[in-house]
């Protein structure tokens, strides 16, 4: 049970940081064609402001290793349709929320960083974003619980409005009270969306995906709409249709010729492996073109590898490239399009291993996803086309 | 201004100004009848003001959580305003005088006591602070606060305005404007429609965003007419023109909304502008309510919370460094900004505000270990936030903040 809280007229210091030098003017350069609005846009430029204010300073007071939820190259999936943006910490995720209103009345969570299990966070900043004078100002924080149980949901824009007065003003209450009552609450319980069939969200992304539509988010109920946000790969294609953009995720076009933009972005590599080792593994196929990703698990290095082995037969490995072996417990799992298992789609390391690996056989046009358990940090659900 | 002697007259009485010069008290008869109904009954013989005051407070703020639109509330606000009458007249006084642009006393004065309902809201007791020195150090903020957007009101247009106004203001705005939720809807819809596609693309900043042309108009038209669905009695289709008017009027009335045009100041204000309330007003007093408080009072006197806190915190001063205390001395104790504070250090603002933050956090460890160590105190953000603002009110009291008024 939490106290009141009372606030008070009485104003902390107020809490100034500078946007780095450059950053906005490299992002309006870097985002001339990738919105869909010039009001996106605007948001993206203040959720960049927000992210580049803040993160410099909770990495050098705070957390070295905090970093933003998402990747420069998944951003825009999320601008152009939802405002605000995520940072973890110490496992933790604050939610930054920019706001241009002078008169700091009400803190606006779209209701995506409230109610989709995957975005949702701890605690919720309220910025005030001048990029007129280059920087940000935090005016309090408040939490996912009190959000929930105090914010007034407004079904117009699907935000939870919450009063500037019950925010707490000073951040450092927020860092000592992690450590000094660490078992608070900070989140309210989230009921997960109902799954949604493939052939749903086809119909969404074809629909939404026009750029006619300039509120997606408010077009079509909340459960498909969050269904379709919850899902990475849906939300990466509908930001695809919207800018009308090519596939990014062809397996055939990646191998055929390179990497989209978007893959290498995220981390995606291409090598030749040489022929002598392929035999020495006894593999019959000579192809010797192999998709490589870094992924961090728990804190270690490993490396997700994807083999053509043709006839559409497709091998997924991954490798543990420190000098420990894969822990045992772990998985490789793949799933279809909508995220549903199928027979022989999982390896588990039932000891220390050195590789789990899968093969699986697509029909041109499949969608597949991976995944591992425990999850690689900053995962992000990529749907790859074959 | 002649300063008010007897009880009856500091809690019944109101400033009035002439010129800008606050010249004489005015009487409100009824809270007079009131206050002298409450001195008749009561028992206890010279009680001071600061007692009556704390009386007010409690009742101001028991009533106002069953109902907040009873007498009872609006006249304990009443008497509230009228005790804190010269508080709020120094505070704007001493603004007034820092600022070089000439600025009306009465100006920043009603500013303040409007806000008196959000400022009764902020105050605890418990936080052992004065009501007249919290509410000084309230009023000085609440005028500050007011200044600080006129000023983004003034260096914006209208159109830059309309992105700088939260959706709640901006209804707010449209109520004064008197119009019916039907029609707020709409604009409500119009504007965001329009910030969902007008805003400025060339990295410049907001403060100059011009008039959009006639084809952006028409595609916030579009929109506009695609989700007029939306609302309930939805108008007819809109186009570009229609569109236009709309954000005319309410960027003009987000404008006199967050800058509104002085009315004169010469009326005696009191927080609430309802003179019928008192009408047919029972004269209740709570005589026990009264004592209690006054118990209550010299309790907390007696008490060694407030000088343990002083202890502990005085105890984490001495180990800042000397750079911390001559910052803290130039923040609290000298009323600088950050600002001003950075170029007298030669150093930037950020760095100001971050070290202010650091040795804040330095003192709320200090205050918060202790009474989960010492007072076994339950410890949760609500608390600690708490005692995050009592810090503040102390270190502005100890530094004896300029903003804090000198007795005259």
């Amino acid at each position: 049970m939490n106290t009141l809280l009372t606030s008070s007229m009485i104003a902390l210091p107020q809490f100034h940081l500078p946007i780095a030098d450059n950053s906005q003017t490299e992002f309006w350069q870097q985002s001339k064609s990738a919105y869909s609005s010039a009001g996106s846009r605007w948001q993206a430029a203040l959720n960049q402001a927000c992210l580049d204010g803040l993160l410099p300073w909770l990495q050098a007071e705070r957390d070295p290793q905090a970093q933003a939820w998402t990747k420069p190259a998944n951003r825009p999936s999320f601008w152009d349709v939802v405002n605000g943006s995520a940072i973890d910490l110490n496992g933790s995720r604050l939610v930054l929320i920019p706001t241009t209103a002078i008169d700091f009345a009400e803190l606006r969570v779209p209701q995506e960083w409230i109610d989709l299990p995957s975005w949702a966070g701890d605690y919720y900043l309220s910025i005030y974003v001048n990029l007129d004078d280059e920087e940000i100002q935090v005016l309090g924080y408040t939490t996912h619980q009190q959000l929930k149980q105090q914010g007034l949901y407004d079904p117009i824009d699907r935000s939870y409005s919450y009063d500037s007065d019950d925010l707490i003003p000073d951040l450092n209450v927020l860092w000592l009270s992690r450590q000094l009552c660490p078992s608070q609450v900070l989140r309210s319980d989230i009921a997960p969306l109902p799954q949604m069939r493939l052939e749903q969200a086809e119909n969404l992304l074809i629909r939404l995906g026009n750029t006619n539509q300039l509120r997606p988010r408010l077009a079509v109920p909340f459960a498909f709409w969050g269904a379709l946000m919850e899902h990475s790969g849906w939300r990466q294609q509908l930001y695809r249709h919207r800018m009308g953009l090519p596939e990014q995720w062809s397996m055939s076009k990646w191998f055929q010729s390179e990497i989209s933009n978007l893959g290498q972005q995220l981390g995606w590599d291409m090598i030749t492996m040489e022929p002598a080792l392929v035999l020495a593994r006894g593999e019959s196929n000579p192809t010797t073109k192999i998709l490589l990703r870094q992924l961090t698990i728990a804190g270690q290095p490993y490396e997700l590898r994807i083999l053509p082995k043709g006839d559409n037969l497709w091998r997924f490995e991954l490798h543990s490239t420190s000098t420990n072996k894969i822990p045992r417990g772990f998985k490789l799992r793949l799933l279809t399009e909508d995220l549903l298992p199928f027979a022989n789609n999982e390896d588990i390391a039932l000891t220390e291993t050195d590789r789990l690996y899968l093969d699986v056989q697509v029909s041109p046009d499949d969608g597949l996803v991976w995944e591992t358990e425990p999850q690689p940090e900053r995962f992000d659900q990529e749907i790859l086309r074959f | 201004m002649r300063s008010r002697q007897s009880i009856l007259e500091i809690f019944s009485t109101f400033l009035c100004f002439e010129d800008d010069l606050a010249t004489r008290w005015i009487v409100d008869g009824r809270l007079r009848r009131s206050i002298q109904g409450c001195l008749e009954r009561s028992s206890e013989n010279a009680v001071s003001p600061r007692f009556w005051a704390l009386y007010w407070y409690q009742i101001w703020q028991t009533e106002s959580l069953s109902n907040s639109r009873s007498p009872r509330v609006k006249i304990s606000a009443n008497h509230l305003a009228a005790y804190l009458q010269e508080v709020c007249y120094w505070s704007a006084q001493k603004l007034a005088a820092d600022l070089a642009k000439k600025q009306l006393i009465s100006d920043f004065f009603q500013i303040a006591i409007i806000k008196l309902d959000r400022v009764m809201k902020g105050f605890n007791v418990d936080r052992g602070i004065e009501m007249k020195s919290y509410a000084s150090l309230a009023f000085t903020n609440a005028i500050k606060d007011t200044l600080r957007q006129r000023q983004e009101v003034e260096i914006c247009t209208d159109w830059a305005l309309l992105h700088k106004v939260s959706q709640k203001r901006s209804i707010e705005s449209l109520q004064q404007l008197g119009l019916n939720p039907e029609t707020i809807s709409i604009y409500i819809l119009a504007w965001q429609c329009f910030k969902t596609i007008y805003a400025p693309t060339n990295g410049q900043g907001l403060r100059k965003l011009d008039k959009p042309d006639l084809p952006t108009l028409n595609a916030i038209a579009d929109l506009f007419n695609s989700e007029r669905g939306t609302i309930i009695n939805a108008p007819t289709h809109c186009d570009g023109e229609t569109i236009f008017q709309w954000l005319t009027s309410f960027g003009a009335a987000v404008r006199s909304f967050l800058y509104p045009t002085l009315v004169s100041a010469s009326q005696p204000k009191s927080a609430s502008d309802d003179t019928e309330f008192l009408d047919d007003f029972e004269i209740t007093f709570q005589a026990s309510l009264l004592t209690q408080t006054i118990d209550r009072e010299d309790e907390i006197d007696r008490d060694n919370q407030r000088s343990d806190l002083q202890k502990i915190l005085l105890r984490a001063l001495v180990k800042f460094n000397v750079e911390s205390q001559r910052l803290l001395q130039m923040y609290y104790g000298q009323g600088l900004t950050q600002k001003e504070i950075a170029s007298q250090l030669e150093t930037k603002q950020y760095t100001v505000s971050r070290r202010l933050t650091n040795v804040r956090e330095a003192l709320l460890t200090a205050l918060c270990t202790w009474s989960q160590s010492t007072l076994h105190k339950t410890l949760d953000a609500n608390v600690m936030s708490d005692m995050s603002i009592t810090i503040e009110e102390w270190l502005k009291v100890h530094y004896s903040h300029p903003d804090l008024p000198v007795e005259h």
